[in-house]
C-alpha cells in the first residue's frame, strides 16, 4: 500500500531486485528471500521515509499506545491518591479482579447508558448524516462563486461555536423562559417545554448538532466533487441525461466511496455520541434520558472517584467500538468499497 | 471509653454522660459545647473519626479575641451579630506584624457567581496586606465536585485547595488524608498563638478540621443553624399585599396567587431544600449528617417518610406551573441574580450569606429592592422541626508537599482573613479597599461596582472568624439575618453525628451520591416516588445496612450529639 509513495524510478529499480517489496501480488514463495534479508533492504531502501514518519511515530506511541496500558486499573480498586505519582498509585492499588464488570453489567445505570448511547446514534445516523451531503450537492450546484463563498461561510461557521455558546443561545430561543415560549404565553397558549424534555431530548441534540456541524460536514463531500471531471457531466449532458440523471449516474457514485469510508468512521465511534454537549444539558433533563457512554464513566470516574469502575466501563466501550469498525469495514468490503483499510 | 456502649441505646443518657465528661476536652464557644469524640477506629487509621484523647493532643489552643463586643450575642446556634455603626476611623489592628515572607502561594477554591480577573485591586491590595503573592484558581462552585476529583489526583495540586464537606464524596476523604500537610506542628496546642487570629476560632471548628487523626484543615467556623433560607422580595410582597406563608398548603396557594407566567412572573425556585426544613428531614449536607438514632436505632434521612413527602410537595410545585423554568436545568440553571431582580420569580431558597449580598448588589440601581428571609414553617401550620449544620463546614488545605516557607505563608494569609469584626484586616477581607472598592457614605462603607465584582469570596474561603453576622452597610440585614438564625435556631436539634469528622469506609462513600440526582428527577416529574423507594431498597441491599452498622459501632465509641 505505502508503495504509491516512493519515487517512482526508484520503487521501480528496487522492485526488480526484490520483487516481494510490491505487496500483496507478490505471493509466491519463490519470489520471496529470506523475511530477514527482505526486512534490512526494505529498511534500507525506505530509511528516509521511515525517518520522516518517526516523530508521529512517537507521537502515537506516547499519547495513544502508552495510556492503553492505563486500562490496568479497570481490574483494580485504583486509588490515585495514594500516592503523588499516577503509575505509583496503579502499581500499589489492591487488584480486584473481574469484580468491576461484575458491577457494571449488573447495574442498570450503565444499561440505561447503552440504550441513551444507541438511540442517539441511530438517530444521528438517520438524521443528521444525509444532510451535509444534500448541503454539498446544494452548494456544489451553485454556479455564483460570491453567493457559493458566502454560503459556505454561513454554513461553516456555527462549527467555530463552542457548545457552551450553541446551549446557551438554543436555551434563551426555545428555553421555558425563552423568547419563543414568552411570545406563546402572550398569545394565551402555554409554553414550551423542548430544552427540559426527557423524550424529546435525543431530537434535541440532534438539532444542535445539525445546526451546529452539518455546515463543517459538507468539507470532505465537497472535495469529493470537485474531483469530479467536468468531461462527465459534459458527456452524460450529451447524452441527453437530465439533472436528476446526472446527479444519480456521476455524481452520487463519485462520492460513494467517501460516503462508506465516513459511514465506516462513524459506525467505529457509535458509542460517542457527543460529551461536551450531553454533560452540559444533563442536569436538564436528568441523566434517564441524558446519561450516555461517556457521561456515565465521566460521571463514576471524576465525579464519584470510582476509577476502576470507570475505566472498566470505558474499556467495555473500547472494544465493542473495535468491534463495530471491524463489522462495519466488511459491510463496506462486501458493498465493493475500499472503507478504512484493506486486507 | 468503652464503658459508654453500655448506654447505647439511648440517645438521651448519652448526651448526658458527655456532658459530665467530655467538656473537659471543650473551650466552649459561641455557647455552642464542644462534641469530643472518643475512640473512633483508632488514630492514624484512614476512617471513622479521632477519638477525643488524641483530638486533645493535637487541637490548638483557644484565645478569646475581644476586639469589638457583639451587639447580639449569639444564642441558639446562631452567629454574633453587630448592628451598630462601625467607626471606621479608629478600627483595631489585629495583626500587628506582617508575617508573610513574599512567597507566592497558589489557592484553588470554589466560586459562586462570575469571578474577577487576576490580579485586580482587591486581590493585589489583600496581598499587600498580607506580605504573600496568592494567586487565585477560582473554579465555579456548583460543580466543583466535578473537578476536585481530577485537581486531586494531577501532580500538578495547588499549595492551597479549598474543600467544602458535601463535596468531600468518593475518594476525596482519601485524598485529603493523603495529600495534604499535617498542620499540626504549627498550630497544635499552645504554636497557635503566634496566629492570634487563628487561636480565636472556637474549638469545635478545629474539631472539625481533623482528619485522618490529623489536624489538616483551616476552618470556617459556621452557624448550627440551617444556612438555608428561603429568600424573597419583601418589595414586591409589601406592595401586592402577599403574607408570609405558614404551611405547606398556605404556600402553595400564595405561588399560585403570584404566579403570571404570561407576564413572565412566577413565585418561585425549585424549594426542594425548604420542603426538606419544612418538612423535617434530617441534614442532606454532609453523609454523616444523615443518621440519627431514633428509638435506639440508626435512621438515614433517605429512609424517612418526610423525606418523602418533601419531595412529593416540592414535586408538586413544579407540576402547578409556580416554580420558575430555569429551575428545570437543574445545576445548569444561570445565576438567579438578575432574574430575581428583575421579579422574574420572588422566592428562592439559598444559603444565608445571599441575603446579604443580592442587597448590595441591587442597593445603587435599584433602590426599590428589598430581599428579607420567611422564616421557615412546619408543614402542618405548627412549629418546624430543623436539624442543625455542622459548626465548620468548608476547609482550605496545604499541600503536603509544601516548604514550611509556604506553610507559614499561609497561615499568614489565614491570620488575616480570620481576623474579626472591627478590625482594619476584617474590613479589607470583606469590603476591599476604601475609595477603591467602598466608599463612605454618612459614615457607613457603601460596597462600589468595582467592589461588588472583586470582592467575593476568594480570601474569605480561607479561614474565618468565629461566625459572625455585621453588614456595616445594611445593619438591618445583619439584624435580621441574626435574629432569622436566633428564632430558627429554637427548633433546630442536633443530630447523632453532629460536630464530628468522620471518613466512611471507601466502599460506601459513593453509596449515597445519586439521591440528589434522583431527588431533581422527582421533583420535576422525570421519576417517581415509586422510583425514589426502589432506590432505598437497593441501597439498603449495596451496603446501606451495613453502613448502618459501622455508624452505630462509631457511636457505640463515640457517644451522640443528639440534642
Amino acid at each position: 500500500m505505502s508503495h504509491s509513495t516512493v519515487p517512482r524510478s526508484r520503487a521501480e529499480a528496487e522492485t526488480e531486485k526484490t520483487p516481494v517489496a510490491s505487496g500483496g501480488a507478490a505471493g509466491s514463495p519463490q519470489k520471496r528471500p529470506s523475511g530477514k534479508l527482505s526486512l534490512r533492504l526494505r529498511l534500507r531502501r525506505d530509511r528516509v521515509l521511515l525517518l520522516m514518519t518517526l516523530p508521529a511515530v512517537v507521537l502515537v506511541l506516547v499519547f495513544n499506545y502508552l495510556p492503553i496500558l492505563g486500562n490496568v486499573v479497570a481490574f483494580q480498586d485504583y486509588d490515585p491518591y495514594i500516592s503523588d505519582n499516577g503509575i505509583v498509585s496503579m502499581l500499589n492499588s489492591p487488584f480486584v479482579g473481574m469484580e468491576n464488570f461484575q458491577r457494571i453489567f449488573e447495574d442498570s445505570a450503565f444499561w440505561n447508558a447503552v440504550q441513551n448511547t444507541l438511540v442517539l446514534f441511530s438517530l444521528q445516523l438517520v438524521l443528521f448524516f444525509p444532510i451535509p451531503i444534500l448541503l454539498a450537492l446544494l452548494i456544489n450546484s451553485v454556479v455564483r462563486p460570491r453567493v457559493r463563498a458566502v454560503a459556505q461561510a454561513v454554513l461553516y461557521l456555527p462549527h467555530f461555536f463552542s457548545w457552551v455558546l450553541v446551549i446557551a443561545v438554543f436555551q434563551q430561543i426555545f428555553g421555558g423562559a425563552g423568547i419563543l415560549s414568552q411570545l406563546l404565553r402572550q398569545h394565551g397558549y402555554n409554553g414550551l417545554d423542548i430544552m427540559t424534555d426527557p423524550n424529546t431530548f435525543p431530537l434535541l441534540i440532534t438539532a444542535e448538532s445539525v445546526w451546529k456541524d452539518a455546515g463543517w460536514g459538507i468539507i470532505v463531500f465537497l472535495a469529493a466533487l470537485a474531483s469530479v471531471s467536468p468531461d462527465l457531466y459534459e458527456a452524460a449532458a450529451m447524452d441527453g441525461a437530465g439533472r436528476w440523471r446526472r446527479m444519480w449516474h456521476v455524481t452520487l457514485p463519485a462520492l460513494r466511496p467517501v460516503i462508506a469510508l465516513l459511514l465506516v468512521l462513524r459506525v467505529g465511534d457509535a458509542l460517542t455520541v457527543g460529551f461536551e454537549q450531553i454533560l452540559l444539558q444533563r442536569d436538564a433533563v436528568g441523566p434517564g434520558a441524558a446519561e450516555v457512554l461517556d457521561t456515565f464513566v465521566w460521571w463514576n470516574g471524576v465525579r464519584n472517584q470510582d476509577f476502576g469502575y470507570a475505566a472498566a466501563a470505558g474499556l467495555i466501550k473500547g472494544v465493542v467500538s473495535i468491534g463495530l469498525v471491524l463489522a462495519a469495514n466488511k459491510v463496506a468490503h462486501l458493498m465493493g468499497e475500499q472503507g478504512v483499510y484493506k486486507k | 471509653m468503652t464503658p459508654n456502649a453500655a448506654s447505647a441505646s439511648s440517645g438521651p443518657s448519652r448526651r448526658s454522660f458527655l456532658a459530665s465528661t467530655a467538656v473537659a476536652t471543650a473551650a466552649v464557644a459561641g455557647g455552642m459545647p464542644l462534641l469530643a469524640a472518643c475512640g473512633g477506629s483508632g488514630s492514624g487509621s484512614r476512617d471513622g473519626t479521632t477519638s477525643a484523647k488524641d483530638a486533645k493532643k493535637i487541637l490548638p489552643a483557644y484565645v478569646a479575641s475581644n476586639v469589638v463586643k457583639p451587639d447580639i450575642p449569639a444564642r441558639n446556634g446562631s452567629a454574633i451579630g453587630f448592628t451598630s455603626k462601625l467607626d471606621l476611623a479608629t478600627l483595631k489592628t489585629s495583626v500587628t506584624k506582617k508575617l508573610g515572607k513574599g512567597g507566592k502561594v497558589t489557592i484553588m477554591s470554589p466560586f459562586w457567581g462570575s469571578p474577577p480577573k487576576q490580579n485586580n485591586a482587591y486581590y493585589r491590595a489583600m496581598n499587600d496586606l498580607i506580605g504573600v503573592d496568592v494567586v487565585w484558581q477560582n473554579q465555579d462552585g456548583n460543580t466543583y465536585d466535578q473537578k476536585l476529583g481530577a485537581v486531586l489526583a494531577s501532580s500538578d495540586i495547588p499549595d492551597v485547595v479549598v474543600v467544602p464537606g458535601w463535596n468531600m464524596n468518593g475518594k476525596i476523604p482519601s485524598a485529603i488524608i493523603n495529600k495534604f500537610a499535617d498542620l499540626g506542628p504549627y498550630l497544635s496546642g499552645d504554636a497557635v498563638k503566634e496566629y492570634p487570629n487563628l487561636a480565636a476560632i472556637p474549638t469545635d471548628a478545629w474539631q472539625r478540621s481533623l482528619f485522618g487523626g490529623k489536624l489538616r484543615g483551616l476552618p470556617q467556623p459556621a452557624p448550627y443553624v440551617p444556612g438555608i433560607v428561603p429568600l424573597y422580595r419583601k418589595d414586591i410582597f409589601d406592595k401586592e399585599g402577599y403574607e408570609i406563608p405558614r404551611s405547606a398548603d398556605e404556600f402553595m396557594a400564595l405561588a399560585k396567587e403570584i404566579t403570571n407566567a404570561k407576564a413572565k412572573r412566577w413565585a418561585c425556585l425549585d424549594m426542594k431544600w425548604t420542603a426538606f426544613q419544612t418538612f423535617g428531614v434530617l441534614s442532606g449536607s454532609e453523609k454523616p449528617l444523615w443518621w440519627n438514632l431514633v428509638d435506639g436505632k440508626l435512621v438515614c434521612r433517605i429512609e424517612t417518610e418526610e423525606y418523602l413527602e418533601a419531595l412529593e410537595w416540592a414535586r408538586k410545585l413544579f407540576a402547578a406551573g409556580v416554580v420558575h423554568p430555569d429551575s428545570e436545568l437543574g445545576k445548569n440553571a444561570p445565576d438567579p441574580g438578575p432574574k430575581f431582580a428583575a421579579g422574574e420569580f420572588l422566592i428562592y431558597p439559598n444559603n444565608i450569606t445571599q441575603w446579604w449580598s443580592r442587597t448590595a448588589e441591587q442597593a445603587t440601581q435599584n433602590p426599590e429592592f428589598k430581599v428579607w428571609g420567611m422564616d421557615i414553617w412546619g408543614h402542618d401550620g405548627g412549629n418546624p422541626h430543623l436539624w442543625a449544620d455542622q459548626p465548620a463546614g468548608i476547609f482550605a488545605f496545604v499541600n503536603k508537599n509544601a516548604s514550611e516557607s509556604v506553610i507559614r505563608d499561609v497561615l499568614a494569609v489565614a491570620n488575616v482573613t480570620a481576623a474579626p469584626y472591627g478590625t482594619k484586616e476584617y474590613m479589607m477581607t470583606n469590603y476591599g479597599a476604601e475609595g477603591t472598592h467602598y466608599t463612605l457614605k454618612d459614615g457607613v462603607p457603601v460596597k462600589t461596582d468595582k467592589g461588588n465584582n472583586e470582592v467575593m469570596n476568594a480570601y474569605v474561603m480561607v479561614a474565618s472568624p468565629a461566625a459572625t453576622l455585621a453588614h456595616p452597610d445594611f445593619p438591618d440585614v445583619a439584624k435580621g439575618q441574626v435574629m432569622w438564625q436566633q428564632r430558627m435556631g429554637a427548633f433546630t436539634k442536633k443530630s447523632s453525628f453532629w460536630g464530628m469528622q468522620i471518613t466512611e469506609p471507601g466502599r460506601y462513600t459513593n453509596l449515597g451520591n445519586d439521591f440528589e440526582q434522583l431527588e431533581d428527577d422527582i421533583t420535576r416529574g422525570r421519576k417517581k416516588i415509586s422510583d425514589m423507594q426502589q432506590a432505598v431498597s437497593d441501597w439498603k441491599s449495596k451496603g446501606g445496612d451495613k453502613l448502618r452498622d459501622w455508624y452505630m459501632k462509631i457511636l457505640d465509641e463515640n457517644g451522640s450529639a443528639a440534642s
